[in-house]
């Protein structure tokens, strides 16, 4: 009797389990595959376009979207991403914080069998990531350091605000400006630091810097909310008509100015479509795609006053 | 005595204090960490044998006149044949070859006036960029462990070229000059670029 009551029992929560996992089946078939999309910092207009961008793609190509703001700092960006894991994401659309320690992460999601497709910003590995949609920062710095020694007339002293150190889009963007300025004896940096692609920070810094350097002609910025900043502080100086101002990113903003002859030259980036690759490739990931490219540049455009025009 | 221990005491803590402090706080120059991100491949032996070996003997530069016929023609087809983009983007990079007759010669731009073509700005001064690099076709992005790697191979490319393989050239150069120029164009699918080549070799025919 004992033995029956027991395989009674077995046999029920054999059929309970089967049934169980039947119905958890039959759900995931059912269920939109989910994109996580996790954004370095959404405090910043550029980066919440990309993010946005990142998930209204995802949501066309018929997924579940949910963004991640990492707060531009990697103990963050590590939760998100215990988070999307244990939540049963299944891609993600990465934005990292650092090019060395955001690899950590896309390697736990690639142990969970998560494909990660980065965009914007690179991590220093070859087999990490998916694959890596970048801006050409490089490129187009190269074309903004060519207008640069033109504008200068080749003579003349500049100040660099750079962006996050741990980024390496702020050396791409500063080796391209650096490969071309730097030929040119005359033109002298007298300041390089960090407003950590920060508005309020970079005018601080050249405040700061125009203090001990008053007789500046220029300043080079890595991004354009630095170059917004930067402008400020020499509005605020009366030294804006005087000191060329230089960005990157092709923020409206900027390129209004340009436009005004206010500010010198930009780098167009196309967030958008970095965002739009990303969502695609994911798709194709979930279609049985396999064999990306690594590495994928994705064209900077120089803006100055003659072409400001086609970019509004 | 006790005032003499408390004294021996209190400077033994700030001593310990300072050199705990001296030993945990590190400066370093921007520039100092930019460069522990080189490597130690050796980009001008590379950029070398990729001039020499590579664009001057291998690249099968596309006679500009013929080029911009077909682009007439057919855009899409003639980017595809001939243009390289590495990556995602409306303009591409071709290697042109042209003959003409020197016009100007005027801070390191070179102005030859061709039959098919009209005036050609030949720009020795900006070689910089991945230009001559991605017109050549000859490096994969995939070569290259980091965008940063992949930048230095222009770099030291452009460098060898601008400050070694040109000048004795361009010295000799004078208006009037019958030459043959083969470089790389960028053109855009959606403006219309001034046909401005960055040489990798003039050779003057007269």
């Amino acid at each position: 009797m004992k033995k029956l009551i027991t395989a009674a029992t077995a046999a029920y929560l054999s059929s309970l389990i089967t049934i169980f996992m039947l119905s958890c089946s039959h759900k995931k078939d059912q269920e939109k595959p989910k994109v996580a999309v996790v954004i370095s910092t959404l405090n910043n207009p550029w980066f919440v376009v990309l993010a946005e961008s990142a998930a209204e793609n995802a949501r066309k190509l018929g997924y579940e979207a949910k963004i991640f703001d990492s707060q531009n700092n990697p103990a963050t960006e590590s939760d998100n991403f215990e988070n999307l894991i244990s939540s049963g994401f299944d891609a993600i659309l990465f934005n990292p914080t650092d090019a060395d320690g955001s690899i950590a992460n896309i390697l736990k999601a690639k142990t969970a069998g998560i494909p990660v497709f980065c965009m914007d910003r690179e991590v220093n590995s070859n087999d990490a990531a998916t694959s890596q949609i970048l801006s050409d920062n490089y490129s187009g710095c190269v074309e903004i350091g060519i207008e640069f020694v033109k504008a200068l007339k080749e003579k003349g002293k500049y100040v660099e605000i750079i962006g996050l150190v741990g980024d390496n889009n702020t050396w791409a963007r500063s080796g391209g400006f650096h490969s071309v300025v730097d030929k040119f004896p005359n033109l002298k940096m007298v300041a390089q630091q960090s407003g950590d692609f920060d508005r309020n920070k970079a005018m601080e810094v050249l405040e700061t810097i125009m203090q001990a350097n008053p007789d500046i002609d220029a300043v080079f910025c890595g991004n354009d909310a630095m170059a917004m900043g930067a402008y400020q502080a020499l509005q605020s100086a009366g030294k804006a008509d005087k000191i060329k101002v230089f960005g990157f990113d092709g923020a409206s903003d900027v390129v209004e100015k340009i436009a005004e002859k206010k500010i010198i030259a930009t780098g167009m980036q196309y967030p958008k479509v970095m965002a739009e690759y990303a969502a695609r490739y994911a798709d194709e990931y979930f279609k049985g795609k396999r064999d990306f490219p690594q590495r994928v540049p994705v064209e900077v455009e120089l803006v100055t006053v003659a072409n400001a025009g086609n970019y509004k | 005595m006790n005032s003499k221990n408390t004294l021996i005491k209190t400077g033994l803590f700030i001593a310990i204090i300072g050199i705990l402090a001296y030993n945990s706080v590190y400066f370093k120059k921007l520039s100092d960490i930019k460069n522990q991100k080189s490597s130690t491949f050796n980009f001008n032996a590379y950029a070398d044998s990729l001039y020499y070996k590579g664009i001057l003997t291998q690249s099968k530069p596309i006679a500009l006149n013929a080029l911009v016929s077909q682009i007439k023609s057919n855009q899409e087809n003639t980017f595809k044949t001939y243009g390289n983009r590495l990556g995602i983007g409306s303009s591409a990079f071709f290697m042109v070859e042209t003959k003409g007759k020197v016009v100007s010669i005027e801070d390191g731009k070179i102005k030859i006036n061709t039959a098919e073509n009209g005036i050609i700005s030949i720009d020795t001064k900006y070689i910089f960029g991945n230009a001559i690099r991605d017109a050549s076709g000859l490096v994969k992005l995939t070569d290259f462990k980091t965008n940063a790697e992949f930048n230095k191979v222009s770099e030291a490319l452009n460098t060898l070229i601008r400050e070694k393989a040109l000048p004795s050239t361009i010295q000799k150069l004078r208006i009037g000059d019958e030459v043959s120029v083969s470089g790389a164009l960028k053109l855009s699918k959606k403006e219309n670029l001034e046909l401005k080549v960055l040489p990798v070799k003039i050779e003057i025919q007269s």
